[in-house]
């Protein structure tokens, strides 16, 4: 146990310094040294008898200071930290030492740090900025590292599994019928590229905005694609799958890159239409519905007729009205889900991910019912389904809560609130 | 100089702005004092005033008359309901929030039940030994009872006892964790040798701290003859980041108390030069000092905090209204009739408002988020076709006042009772008005429209915008009659300064129904006709202040003021 403890302090506190491996093999002697002075020093401290414990004896005082010493006289850096020429490594190294502190303290900051990760730390505008940002890095690396256990744990069970299997000699390979090889991975891969490949000739057209990469951050941004890919892998998967298309992509635009960079060489093989133009230059406006939050009319049932298009569009500083205002701009026909109608609706945005719209109305053109549909909000957001007879009657309380505000100021919500 | 303290009221007749007014005769308090009898008194002059009508009926006499009332009206002064204090006065809407059942404050969690009881004197190793056997949480024993330490302050020699048990089983090590939080401990308890050991000891121990460390060392450091070498450690956390505020106010603290007054003001400008507010502790700290400096130089410099202030639309805390009052140096107090500072922007402000308005609000670099560019062109050639308005009404936000009555009713109250006073009005509302429901009686509509000048907006525009540019394009002496706080348009403008300009306007313009009987006579809530902030006339002050005990939101401006004024 005590042994346990020295190794980890010992460890924490040699850290910081062993990129200053010159200096660090001297103080490394020096070190012992003291370390040595001290046992012979705390060696004496259990010497001193306490013959009562309430009072508080001289000797006591004594010993509270006695850590001072060893502490002042024990490894620290020679003379001034080396003058670099250059102000900016002199930042770089000053920021480092400070995240490295941090650590010691005991705040949620990374172990390791690359040099672009460093850069980005120092152009982080302020100081909660920065620490925002280190918080990232320290959750990123504990999850990285707890995979990392997990695999390894995994690996030894399997090892552990084949030791056993090759002792198990007992049961004689027999010749066994099967009517398949084992190739199930690469045909359900086929057959998912058939049905795809119908869609795109046969399928209904589902637009993704991509016009939306001028209101978004890059963490948003990427955030975005992640649901976008997200939303492919379960139309492919879906036995009725839309024919989606990508639309106002801009070619080398930050959306692009980074769809592919996350598809790699399967984004030229997608089963998709992406493309530069608008929706309102491939389809009739009329058939056009834009899906929008903002919006005021609702949508009562799903229409195979219709281009149903989706904003792709990660809002997290919530910019209400966004894609309301593009579609009223192209004058098209707008809905929102009927979630007050359906659910009884607890907290957060109605908003939902990419995701989540691409399921339900997968949903919905599959099997046109709405309960059956909305089952992929999350739960956390409401409380239950409403009885529709009860809608109606949660409808006028709810205008009712809308008008009273006799006792306090008109909120902005009553402007956005949505009539469902 | 003088000076005297009391809620400045207001009154002017209605929609006229009397570019003067003195104050009323019906004033509260003023005392006379002398040099030598002013100590005496100072406890009286800052004494608090709870803000409640009703207690003070009596030495606010004067502003229940000051409420907005119309000529013809002034016979039947009735009471007018006291439990709403002005919108935009400091603890309005920490009252309308107790008024409201609905928001309950949340109850703040305990905290977390100790399961050992802490030391209150030094153990010894055994001792500790036997503490951390007994604990049974999951964290690191050292930490949680080094961290609990100092959430409760225990005395200093029971944090070292720990600190000498957790070096015995180390080889003398001590993690910088339990350093920082024994050096808090010091601070805390100004044990200022054992800080500088401390620091000391980081000095041999560590090349550089973290903000914590530093900041703790300079305040540590202040107080004590090494205070210089706390500018060293600022210097040290320039490098990675900008400092604190707090981090300024104790350099600049320590380095008054050690009569160092350039580096004090070099360290102010610098703070100021990173775009930072000060705390107002800080600019305390000024004119405390100043109570013994006779010098020109410094007194200008001091001025220039109230000016800094004034821009900065910041106002002083009780204490430090205090100390600047006794800066001033004290001397016959009269009873000061002077006027304050109209509310009412200057023309090129008014201009540049109008522009970021159209600009920021309505506009907003996408005409469809809020409006779409055909309804923006219909309204400016509706606004243009018709003569100035003297009011503005949001049709939704009055009519929707008093749930229990019909909607269309209440605005056409509204509407009647102005229309009679031959004023100008224009309601902005939304289509589905027009469309005959139970709430909406087409009848009443009609009537209101043969009154009033009416503008429709879409159902899915936003009607805010264009009450604000109604009420702007309409010139200065256009008022607007709505509840809403308009703070979500406030934040669509561009910058602090344009904000302030708009909040400025708001006070003047925005007219709030206060009574809460539809039937009875309508009454507004008078308009605020000076503007709150600090102002000079050259040989007086006059500054508002914040009460310790009230609440001050955003949006409103302190009620009490210290006003100063230069012996002749």
């Amino acid at each position: 146990m005590t042994i346990f403890l020295k190794m980890s302090v010992s460890v924490t506190f040699l850290r910081p310094f062993t990129r200053f491996l010159v200096p660090f093999t001297l103080h490394r002697k020096r070190n012992l040294y003291s370390t040595v002075l001290q046992r012979c020093m705390s060696s004496k401290i259990p010497a001193v008898s306490y013959p009562d414990k309430e009072s508080i004896s001289p000797p006591e005082q004594l010993e509270l200071d006695g850590w001072k010493t060893t502490m002042k006289s024990s490894v620290q850096e020679e003379g001034v930290p080396p003058v670099s020429s250059n102000k900016d490594e002199d930042t770089q190294a000053a920021t480092r030492e400070l995240i490295e502190m941090w650590r010691l303290l005991g705040k949620e900051v990374p172990e390791n740090i690359t040099e672009e990760q460093l850069k980005a730390i120092m152009e982080c505008a302020s100081k909660s900025s920065k620490k925002k940002y280190l918080k990232f890095l320290y959750i990123k690396e504990k999850l990285k590292k707890a995979k990392q256990i997990k695999k390894e744990r995994k690996a030894a069970a399997k090892e552990e599994a084949k030791q056993a299997m090759l002792l198990e000699t007992t049961e004689e390979d027999k010749q066994q019928n099967f009517p398949f090889l084992r190739l199930w991975d690469r045909r359900i891969n086929t057959a998912m590229n058939w049905k795809g490949a119908q869609a795109m000739q046969f399928g209904q057209p589902l637009v993704f905005d991509m016009d939306f990469d001028n209101y978004m951050k890059p963490k948003e941004l990427q955030n975005a694609v992640s649901q976008l890919l997200e939303s492919e892998g379960w139309n492919r998967r879906n036995v009725d799958p839309f024919h989606i298309y990508f639309c106002n992509l801009k070619i080398d635009g930050a959306y692009q890159r980074e769809l592919v960079k996350r598809y790699g060489e399967k984004w030229d093989k997608l089963l998709l239409t992406a493309t530069e133009k608008s929706h309102v230059d491939l389809f009739p406006k009329d058939n056009i519905i834009y899906l929008t939050a903002d919006s005021p009319n609702v949508m009562t049932t799903f229409k195979h007729d219709r281009i149903y298009v989706i904003g792709s569009f990660v809002d997290k500083n919530m910019q209400p009205g966004i894609s309301l205002a593009k579609a009223k701009r192209l004058k098209l026909a707008t809905e929102c889900l009927p979630l007050d109608k359906y659910l009884q609706w607890d907290i957060g945005t109605k908003n939902l991910t990419l995701d989540q719209m691409m399921r339900i109305l997968l949903c919905l053109k599959n099997t046109g019912s709405w309960e059956e549909a909305l089952k992929f909000v999350p739960k956390r957001k409401h409380t239950g389904y409403l009885e529709i007879s009860q809608h109606s009657q949660a409808f006028v309380n709810r205008l009712k809560k809308a008008k009273s505000f006799n006792s306090f100021p008109k909120g902005s919500y009553v402007h956005t609130e949505k009539v469902a | 100089m003088t000076f005297l303290l009391s809620g400045i009221q207001s009154f002017s007749k209605l929609w006229k702005c009397s570019p003067c007014f003195g104050l009323s005769p019906g004033h509260s308090c003023c005392f006379f004092l002398s040099d030598y009898c002013g100590i005496r008194n100072q406890q009286r002059w800052f004494s608090l005033k709870s803000m409640s009508p009703q207690s003070t009926k009596a030495g606010n006499a004067s502003i229940a008359k000051a409420r907005y009332l119309r000529k013809g009206d002034e016979g039947s002064n009735k009471q007018v309901s006291s439990d709403s204090p002005h919108l935009f006065a400091a603890g309005a809407a920490k009252k309308r929030s107790q008024m409201n059942p609905q928001s309950n404050d949340q109850v703040l969690s305990p905290l977390k039940n100790i399961s050992i009881q802490l030391p209150t004197k030094p153990l010894n190793s055994k001792e500790w030994d036997k503490l951390k056997e007994d604990f049974k949480g999951k964290a690191n024993f050292e930490n949680w009872i080094s961290s609990q330490m100092a959430h409760c302050h225990s005395p200093i020699d029971v944090a070292k006892s720990l600190l000498a048990w957790v070096a015995a089983k180390n080889n003398g090590i001590v993690g910088y964790n339990l350093l920082v939080r024994y050096l808090y401990l010091c601070v805390f308890h100004k044990q200022t040798s054992e800080v500088i050991d401390v620091y000391e000891i980081m000095r041999a121990r560590y090349k550089r701290l973290e903000s914590g460390g530093y900041s703790l060392l300079i305040r540590g450091l202040m107080h004590s003859d090494r205070w210089r070498e706390a500018l060293m450690l600022l210097e040290d956390i320039k490098k990675v980041m900008t400092p604190s505020i707090k981090n300024y106010n104790d350099c600049i603290q320590g380095a008054l108390l050690h009569q160092d007054v350039n580096t004090a003001w070099n360290l102010y400008q610098e703070l100021l030069g990173h775009d930072l507010i000060p705390m107002l502790e800080t600019l305390k700290a000024f004119f405390d000092f100043g109570k013994d400096i006779k010098d020109d130089h410094y007194s200008s410099k001091l001025l220039d905090i109230l000016l800094y202030l004034r821009n900065n639309q910041l106002y002083p805390g009780e204490s430090f209204a205090h100390s600047i009052k006794t800066w001033f140096e004290s001397g016959q107090c009269s009873c000061c009739g002077k006027t304050m500072e109209s509310i009412h922007l200057s023309p090129e402000e008014y201009e540049f408002l109008k522009r970021k308005i159209i600009r920021d609000v309505i506009d907003g670099g996408d005409q469809y988020k809020k409006t779409t560019p055909q309804e923006l062109k219909r309204f400016e050639n509706f606004v243009k076709s018709c003569p100035p308005f003297d009011i503005v009404i949001d049709g939704l936000n009055v009519a929707k006042m008093f749930p229990k009555a019909r909607e269309s009713q209440v605005l056409l109250d509204v509407v009647s009772q102005l229309a009679k006073q031959n004023l100008q009005l224009l309601i902005l509302g939304r289509k589905h008005m027009l469309t005959q429901r139970f709430r909406w009686r087409k009848d009443e509509m009609e009537k209101v429209q043969k009154q009033a000048s009416c503008f429709f907006a879409d159902d899915i525009s936003e009607d805010d915008p264009f009450l604000l540019y109604a009420t702007l394009n309409s010139g200065n002496h256009c008022k607007f009659i709505t509840k809403d706080l308009m703070r979500d348009h406030k934040a669509c403008l561009p910058d602090i300064k344009t904000q302030r300009l708009f909040f400025k306007w708001q006070q003047g313009h925005q007219l709030a129904i206060i009574n809460r009987f539809p039937g009875s006579k309508i009454t507004f809530q008078h308009i605020l006709t000076y503007d709150t902030v600090v102002q000079t006339t050259g040989d007086s002050w006059h500054i508002p202040y914040d009460e310790d005990l009230v609440e001050r939101y955003s949006y409103e401006v302190p009620t009490k003021w210290l006003c100063l004024h230069r012996k002749t």
